[in-house]
């Protein structure tokens, strides 16, 4: 039971942040999501020793165990979007291989150089 | 409102039956969103539900995405010790590949003649959902196709990512790792993390630093593509 609020109480605190990062960017007019600034203000909150990971951790493990779940609902969305695939298959698959192989090589290749260098 | 509570009930029933088979297989062509998706249409298709109708649901679904995205800082600096050691591989090489991933997809869709509004949702698709998704709305894109092409580069990622890394002779665990995060997000990291701890760990921040420098260098991307035009 205690366990379940502390969970709520944090839950609270991550949307709190979720938040204010949205009002933030609204405020700016910045060209980038709420969520990715919600990223980076807790990021730098547990850094400072503002917030200490024993806030938030519960509430936060548990939703990033089920975080794929929210993405199911989002993907029913396709429901009325099926006609792009027909019309569009072919190049849409040549795009997603090709920005999936140039940088996954880009990326071993680059990190693995710089990562020897290092050592 | 009965449709609502039907929707949400058959949302949770894929959700709960493709993860339940995932967790038991743990193979990369049994991806929870694609199946319970597929699912899920099927059963509205043939209920004769219009999609217009399961949107209530959908919305009071993904009210927790937020907080929930949120909460990607705790891993990250959980790993913030391996951040700092490996600093300038992962920043270096994560800013490259989510350069790459953006402009690579979305000027073949240009070139492609494909409209604006799908070129915008590829554009983001090599990062997870919550931010690809985000990032696409504020061009124009449409969230279900950014969800769509996410899944397809993960799961391509994760089916040939690991025989393609070892084709090129890259095998430095923490290389491997951040190539998969990098390119192919959450099922990346999921076969990062069947290759090592290292690897799982390297491939979940790189995920997320390439969601935060995709979101970051979007703008750019797109200023890109409108002189390529």
């Amino acid at each position: 039971m205690t366990q379940t609020l502390k969970a709520l109480g944090q839950l609270a605190l991550l949307w709190a942040i979720y938040l204010g990062s949205n009002w933030l960017v609204k405020v700016t007019g910045l060209p980038i999501p709420g969520n990715v600034v919600g990223v980076l203000i807790l990021f730098a909150l547990l850094a400072l020793g503002v917030v200490r990971l024993a806030y938030v951790e519960l509430a936060a493990d548990f939703l990033l165990k089920h975080l794929v779940f929210f993405f199911v609902p989002i993907a029913v969305g396709l429901m009325e979007w099926g006609g792009v695939f027909y019309d569009y298959g072919l190049i849409l698959a040549a795009a997603i291989l090709a920005s999936a192989v140039l940088p996954l090589l880009a990326v071993g290749g680059l990190s693995q150089l710089l990562h020897r260098r290092q050592l | 409102m009965g449709v609502t509570i039907f929707a949400v009930a058959l949302t949770l029933a894929a959700y709960l039956a493709t993860r339940h088979l995932y967790l038991r297989f743990r193979h990369p062509l049994l991806n929870v969103v694609a199946w319970s998706a597929a699912i899920i249409i099927c059963v509205l298709v043939a209920c004769k539900i219009p999609y217009s109708a399961y949107v209530p649901a959908k919305d009071i679904m993904t009210a927790l995405l937020g907080p929930a995205t949120v909460g990607l800082a705790v891993p990250l600096y959980r790993h913030r010790g391996l951040l700092l050691r490996f600093a300038p591989a992962i920043l270096g090489s994560v800013v490259l590949g989510a350069l790459l991933a953006m402009m690579t997809a979305s000027l073949m869709a240009q070139w492609g003649g494909l409209p604006r509004d799908v070129v915008m949702s590829i554009l983001p698709k090599g990062v997870t959902i919550p931010f690809a998704v985000e990032i696409a709305r504020i061009y124009g894109g449409i969230p279900a196709l950014t969800a769509a092409f996410v899944v397809a580069t993960g799961t391509l990622g994760s089916l040939c990512g690991g025989w393609l890394l070892t084709l090129a002779r890259i095998d430095n665990p923490v290389a491997r790792g951040l190539a998969l995060g990098t390119v192919s997000h959450g099922q990346g990291t999921a076969t990062a993390l069947m290759e090592g701890e290292l690897q799982g760990a390297m491939a979940g921040l790189a995920m997320i630093l390439a969601g935060i420098f995709t979101a970051g260098f979007a703008p750019l991307a797109v200023w890109l593509l409108g002189l390529l035009a």
